[in-house]
């Protein structure tokens, strides 16, 4: 009786029980790795653009190489990789005369540095690895006005960062700032009064940067960030876009291999299983 | 020439039994002419063991195993080496896969049945392997000196520090220093070049020995050597050259297409073949966020979470392992396969996977009080499943097993 009863037992619903329990009981919500700024912006890198990468190497080289190293990579292979002809690599972005193309890009910074900033500007070789590319791309654009900090900025990605806004002349003075939001009604739209107009609610802490204030537009210097992290890309992993181009032939190869195999196998299996 | 040539073989066969040896564990040797996919994954572990053992050689040349230069030689490699690059992702991706296609190759054990009588000591041989690899993997991945490999190995070695009375001196033989350093590196790396790739080799030839002697299992539980022919080969039988050749040889085509997309598209494996904290140099004063050990371990590390007690959590991941060795003996089935026996293995075996998969899961991700109680249940379902084994496999009606495949 009892196993007349087990036979009749529904696996398959019982199998998809299990799986929806599983999956309503795991998802909680974490906060995010970029903090107070909420998602991170999601970044695309283009390796094969060579003359973004220029445009970011100029720009690090310029603004972040004083500070941070980029202690694994070397000189020559930068200029090489980002197709720079050497005498013009050397002659505009290497200011030390005495370094030549198979150094290290080992950094310019002087020993005061754990005085100035209380810790030690991080060597940023690897950064892309470590903290991501969506992550450093919405650092870089997260500072904001903090007259209590040492430096006059905060960061919303990493709250209270050592590091001043080096970039806060081109990009401008930003500020946070408080918006009126419409309330959503819960089926999605808009919610509205008796006399048709949206409801609003005050919310803070929006990025606002004053006009004028910049060298750049917006749109101006998020392409420079663009830029630079897809050089911080590029220099976390100077092989990632030729990895990325012999990736296809190599599955392709293994994909023919996998066909020819299975013929010559079925060819095979017909001698014991006609 | 060819005469010659002829003379030198046949030299060489009188002194060396190589025309026996390729006939009885190669040509001759009979395997089931019905196996399923689930009866590749014993090649692709052995392809897998030796893809790590070659890329593992070249990775030694170029790698300093000394606290200073262990992270950044990791870079010389991905950087200055001539398709350095090539040569690590294959042996951390060759990783993953192999400890995927052995968890498979388990599941497939525990699933047909392949460790009944007079299988124990294939099993046997198996769960030692699987030790091994365990351990081989957590000496590699503190290799290469990031962030995440010095956590890790803290936090492993640490679990030494729960035994009692030995515990603390344990720990620092273990380490060969008050915290880990240079010191721990290399003779972590000796242990990772040398010891156990030679404890592994050595295993995996008593494994297949063991495999040969006894003959390979099959789906339906079929002892395939009561139908033999005049020979004395069984009839349900090919010889395992050139057929079973060439059906691994589709299974492998598979598995290199797999490699090859995750080496060259996604060789951090979206951090969990690769840890984003491991690009970081190893720096004992700054704590990683959150300390996880890689995917294969996950679902071990978070039984050890589960139990509040460090030694009893240390008891509890060991007996989870240790618990493989004695499943022969826990299964009192009159058949193998699970397609012939009852009801309660299968919902058992169903739950099991399951909570194997929860568990591994919640060993990557932080803790919260909903993830807490799953893994405390998820622990019992587990080792209901073989605690329970003796019961269910008696009293349940298994279905008649058929004589032939």
């Amino acid at each position: 009786m009892i196993n007349k009863l087990i036979d009749l037992f529904p696996f398959k619903t019982f199998l998809i029980l299990v799986l929806s329990f599983y999956l309503v009981n795991l998802y909680a919500a974490e906060g995010g790795p970029c903090k107070d700024y909420g998602e991170c912006d999601n970044f695309k890198y283009s390796l094969n653009d060579i003359e973004s990468l220029q445009r970011g190497a100029a720009t690090y080289i310029n603004y972040c190489y004083g500070c941070h190293s980029l202690k694994y990579s070397r000189w020559g292979r930068v200029a090489k990789d980002l197709q720079i002809p050497e005498d013009i690599f050397f002659e505009n972005l290497v200011f030390d005369k005495s370094i030549k193309p198979g150094d290290l890009m080992t950094g310019a910074m002087s020993e005061d540095s754990v005085n100035w900033f209380g810790v030690a500007p991080p060597d940023l070789t690897l950064v892309s690895r470590y903290k991501g590319d969506d992550w450093i791309y919405s650092y870089l654009r997260a500072y904001y006005e903090d007259s209590s900090k040492q430096y006059g900025v905060n960061n919303l990605v990493y709250p209270n960062t050592a590091m001043p806004n080096v970039l806060l002349s081109l990009q401008g003075n930003q500020r946070l700032v408080c918006k009126d939001i419409p309330i959503l009604a819960r089926n999605g739209g808009e919610k509205r009064d008796e006399y048709g107009d949206t409801i609003t609610k005050e919310k803070c802490g929006f990025l606002q940067v004053e006009e004028g204030t910049g060298e750049l537009t917006k749109e101006e210097f998020d392409t420079l960030i663009y830029d630079l992290i897809n050089f911080l890309v590029y220099v976390g992993e100077p092989i990632k876009a030729t990895r990325e181009r012999i990736g296809w032939y190599v599955v392709f190869y293994f994909l023919i291999f996998t066909a020819l195999s299975s013929l010559l196998y079925r060819e095979y299996h017909k001698d014991y299983n006609q | 020439m060819s005469e010659i040539a002829g003379k030198l073989f046949s030299w060489l066969n009188t002194r060396l039994p190589i025309v026996n040896t390729f006939e009885r564990h190669l040509s001759k040797h009979p395997v089931p002419s019905k196996v399923n996919f689930w009866y590749l994954f014993g090649a692709l572990a052995s392809v897998a063991l030796i893809i790590q053992i070659v890329s593992g050689i070249w990775l030694i040349m170029p790698y300093s195993n000394t606290e200073e230069e262990a992270f950044s030689s990791i870079e010389y490699i991905m950087r200055d080496v001539d398709y350095g690059w090539v040569i690590r992702y294959i042996h951390t991706t060759g990783a993953s896969l192999f400890f995927a296609v052995v968890y498979l190759h388990m599941f497939r054990g525990l699933l047909y049945g392949s460790y009944q009588k007079p299988k124990e000591l294939v099993w046997i041989f198996g769960c030692t392997i699987y030790l091994a690899m365990m351990a081989e993997g957590f000496l590699g991945y503190v290799l290469p000196y990031g962030q995440m490999s010095y956590w890790g190995a803290q936090v492993i070695i640490s679990l030494f520090g729960a035994i009692p009375y030995i515990g603390e001196s344990l720990e620092l033989w273990v380490r060969g220093d008050y915290y880990i350093s240079g010191i721990t590196v290399s003779r972590f790396f000796a242990l990772h070049v040398v010891a156990l790739p030679l404890v592994l080799i050595a295993l995996v030839f008593l494994h297949l020995v063991a495999l040969h002697e006894v003959g390979a299992g099959n789906p339906e539980g079929v002892d395939i050597e009561e139908f033999i022919d005049d020979d004395g080969v069984p009839l349900d039988s090919v010889p395992f050259f050139p057929y079973k050749v060439l059906n691994a040889l589709v299974g492998i085509g598979v598995f290199m297409t797999v490699f090859a997309i995750i080496m060259f598209f996604f060789p951090e494996g979206g951090g969990y073949f690769i840890e984003m904290a491991n690009f970081q140099e190893a720096n004992p004063l700054v704590t990683p966020d959150h300390i996880a050990p890689v995917w294969y371990y996950a679902p071990y590390f978070t039984m050890l979470r589960a139990v509040p007690d460090p030694l009893g959590g240390l008891i509890v991941m060991a007996a989870a392992v240790a618990i493989f060795f004695v499943v022969p003996w826990l299964d009192r089935s009159k058949v193998a396969s699970i397609r012939y026996k009852g009801i309660y293995s299968k919902i058992a075996i169903t739950l099991f996977g399951v909570s194997f998969l929860t568990l591994g899961y919640l060993g990557t991700v932080g803790v919260t009080e909903v993830r807490k109680i799953m893994s405390v249940i998820c622990t019992v379902i587990y080792f209901a499943y073989f605690l329970l084994m003796p019961i269910y496999t008696k009293y349940e009606t298994t279905k008649e097993v058929p004589k032939r495949l």
